[in-house]
């Protein structure tokens, strides 16, 4: 593997990819939490078809789609710190785009959706409106599993954590520092 | 080593102080804000379902939020022992006991919010 050159200091770098570790487990929290409140929102639509923006299960719901993207944009921000996590041609990682198109989508669908349901009132789970949200996080995780895989392979090389005995879970962590983990073209 | 814009005294490479300087707080010692952080997730996590049962009871029935909060609590205390355990890898400093005193407070807080609130 390419060794990359050190241009910061290996405990300053540790020290920045902990604080962006942080960072993900706190929305890692905040995204487990949201499980619990799809059967919460789910139990509240059993009594009320199409209720307000302003019920608790959709405060949580909501605010959760505001969280992340906050958390992840800041993540973006202080990302450019280390030199390693940068995607090609010095632009921000590839895996971090991905997941701010996913939130750019399913922010763009909150719009959609009021307006749906402006004319259609019942909130069934398959209507098209709904596609772009979920499809919209669906990417935006993908995407942040491929960005967290490289922080953690990173960690793993600088010696502040412990490689993956699996050779298949090793294979990814060397890919992923070389920035192969979506195809061997694409960085 | 290629050093960032106003760090290093212009020839060699960067020096404790350098280090210090662009490591700023170290993560080691937010065990405060942290902890801080996840008290304070508690007790909106306690709000947020307080309100539904109080001001929507007809579609949340008190033990479906005490389920919920449960739930999230559980959620909540094993992130805050994943940050603290993260942040303190590979140090000398060990928050053990502030991690255990606060999820034992949490532990019993949630225990007798489900056994007396909202009923």
């Amino acid at each position: 593997m390419a060794q990359m050159p050190a241009l910061l200091p290996k405990e300053v770098e540790i020290q920045r990819l902990k604080k962006i570790w942080l960072v993900v487990i706190a929305m890692g929290s905040t995204a487990a939490s949201v499980e619990v409140d799809n059967f919460v929102d789910g139990s509240l639509h059993q009594t009320s078809i199409r209720d307000s923006a302003f019920t608790p299960a959709h405060w949580w719901l909501y605010s959760h789609f505001v969280a992340l993207p906050l958390g992840w944009g800041f993540v973006a921000i202080y990302d450019r710190k280390v030199p390693v996590l940068r995607g090609p041609n010095n632009s921000m990682n590839t895996g971090l785009k991905m997941t701010v198109l996913g939130y750019l989508a399913t922010m763009f669908t909150i719009g959609v959706n009021e307006m749906w349901h402006f004319w259609f009132v019942e909130e069934i789970f398959a209507v098209p409106n709904h596609w772009m949200f979920n499809m919209g996080v669906v990417v935006a995780f993908m995407g942040a599993l491929a960005y967290v895989v490289r922080v953690y392979a990173r960690l793993v090389e600088l010696g502040a954590e412990t490689p993956g005995e699996n050779p298949y879970v090793a294979e990814m962590y060397k890919m992923a520092l070389e920035g192969k983990l979506y195809s061997r073209s694409i960085p | 080593m290629t050093l960032p814009k106003g760090f290093g005294s212009g020839g060699g490479g960067a020096g404790s102080a350098d280090v210090e300087k662009m490591i700023g707080r170290r993560v080691e010692n937010m065990t405060g804000m942290i902890t801080a952080s996840f008290i304070a997730a508690w007790l909106a996590t306690f709000g947020g379902t307080a309100a539904g049962y109080f001001v929507y009871p007809w579609a949340y029935p008190t033990p479906s939020g005490h389920y919920a909060f449960i739930v999230l609590t559980i959620v909540e205390a094993i992130g805050y022992l994943f940050c603290v355990k993260v942040m303190e890898e590979g140090t000398r400093k060990n928050s053990n006991g502030i991690v255990g005193g606060v999820l034992g407070g949490v532990t019993i807080g949630t225990i007798a919010i489900v056994m007396f609130v909202g009923h």
